[in-house]
């Protein structure tokens, strides 16, 4: 029973989820307008949707992510901008975004990923690859 | 595992006439590969220009050479950037501990190769360089398989890389992490457990795998260039009697 209410809520929220998302990506586009890529990649970042198992949240949130990261141009003042609580959910990013094969887009992420591993640690990776249950 | 004296190895030979089939001498401590990964120091003896690895896992050099890598700085830059993602990831990936089989008893497998349980296994981490190379690392509890595939810009290289890496692949049991069949959508695969861990030192493991993905571009470049320098001298004596 717990489960079927679960998956149902899970469906009511979809819907507002991808709403969220949008909304994100709008303000996203302007604060990238008016040149302030930290800020959007923060607002990118932050209520990223883990939980949900649904593929289209989550290919919502990275194309949204994946405008903000590629319109990042300094990454140490980046990183040292960002609050630690987000290097998790960025590395997972980072990852997704590795495993596109999209030439700029892999270049860009290994320029962070370096960046964040020294920042962050190798307990970040390892926290990436081991969390099955907030997956980007 | 061969010790020792030389061993000539035809690898390719790609010209049909006989005269100018090239081979390849491949150092007999390429198998001893394991070997350095225990011991601190292995001696240098003569050795053929081409494959030198015993000695760069000697030195512990991890940083990829970029002289020799490329002339152009930004290429440079990537790759040096994609082996240090890849060492950073095999670093935090690499903590491997025994686990016996949960299916059946008694019985000790890399959980890897099986795939069956799910919460034996994190999440596959694949990295891409770009549209013809990439890195997957899969990760269960007691082994880690790293799938490279290697950059094939031409058909010529898409022989020579087949050739070369089925070449090495055959002789797996020398190196002890190689995996025999390169999975599939791949060139080659490493299988590493926990009993590679205990016994060899997890750093130069590691430095061994980065090191060889850095050493077969240059590897396959040279072996291009060479085939290239042959195919022109038999062009060359060929067309002499027409002269």
């Amino acid at each position: 029973m717990a489960a079927e209410e679960e998956y149902l809520e899970a469906e009511e929220n979809l819907e507002a989820i991808i709403t969220r998302i949008e909304h994100k990506s709008r303000k996203i586009e302007t604060l990238l307008k008016q040149s302030k890529p930290v800020d959007a990649l923060k607002t990118a970042l932050e209520g990223s949707a883990l939980k949900t198992r649904d593929e289209r949240c989550k290919s919502a949130n990275w194309i949204v992510v994946h405008r903000a990261v590629m319109a990042i141009k300094d990454v140490d003042g980046m990183i040292s901008s960002l609050d630690p609580e987000y290097y998790d959910i960025l590395m997972k990013y980072l990852y997704r975004g590795l495993a596109t094969g999209d030439r700029p887009t892999c270049d860009q992420c290994l320029r962070i990923h370096e960046k964040l591993t020294e920042k962050a640690g190798l307990g970040c990776i390892l926290r990436s690859l081991s969390d099955t249950v907030n997956t980007v | 595992m061969l010790t020792g004296t030389w061993q000539p190895v035809r690898i390719n030979s790609l010209l049909p006439d006989s005269h100018f089939a090239s081979s390849v001498y491949l150092r007999p401590s390429l198998f001893q590969i394991a070997s350095p990964l225990h011991s601190t120091s292995v001696p240098p003896s003569s050795r053929s220009p081409r494959l030198n690895w015993s000695e760069q896992i000697d030195t512990g050099s991890s940083v990829v050479n970029l002289l020799s890598i490329s002339k152009d700085s930004t290429m440079a830059n990537t790759i040096r950037l994609y082996l240090t993602c890849i060492r950073n990831t095999l670093e935090a990936a690499m903590c491997l501990q025994n686990f016996p089989c949960q299916e059946v008893e008694r019985h000790n497998k890399p959980e890897v190769e099986l795939n069956t349980s799910p919460e034996l296994i994190m999440n596959p981490d694949l990295i891409c360089r770009n549209e013809a190379e990439k890195c997957l690392i899969e990760t269960p509890i007691n082994s880690i398989r790293i799938s490279m595939k290697v950059k094939q810009a031409d058909e010529l290289e898409n022989i020579l890389a087949k050739k070369f890496l089925r070449f090495l692949s055959m002789r797996a049991e020398a190196f002890q992490v190689l995996r025999r069949k390169p999975v599939q959508g791949y060139d080659i695969s490493f299988l590493i457990t926990n009993y590679h861990c205990e016994e060899m030192h997890k750093h130069k493991l590691i430095d061994f795998i980065v090191q060889f993905m850095e050493d077969i571009d240059k590897e396959i470049s040279e072996l291009k260039l060479s085939v290239n320098t042959r195919g022109r001298l038999v062009a060359t004596e060929f067309l002499k009697q027409f002269i």
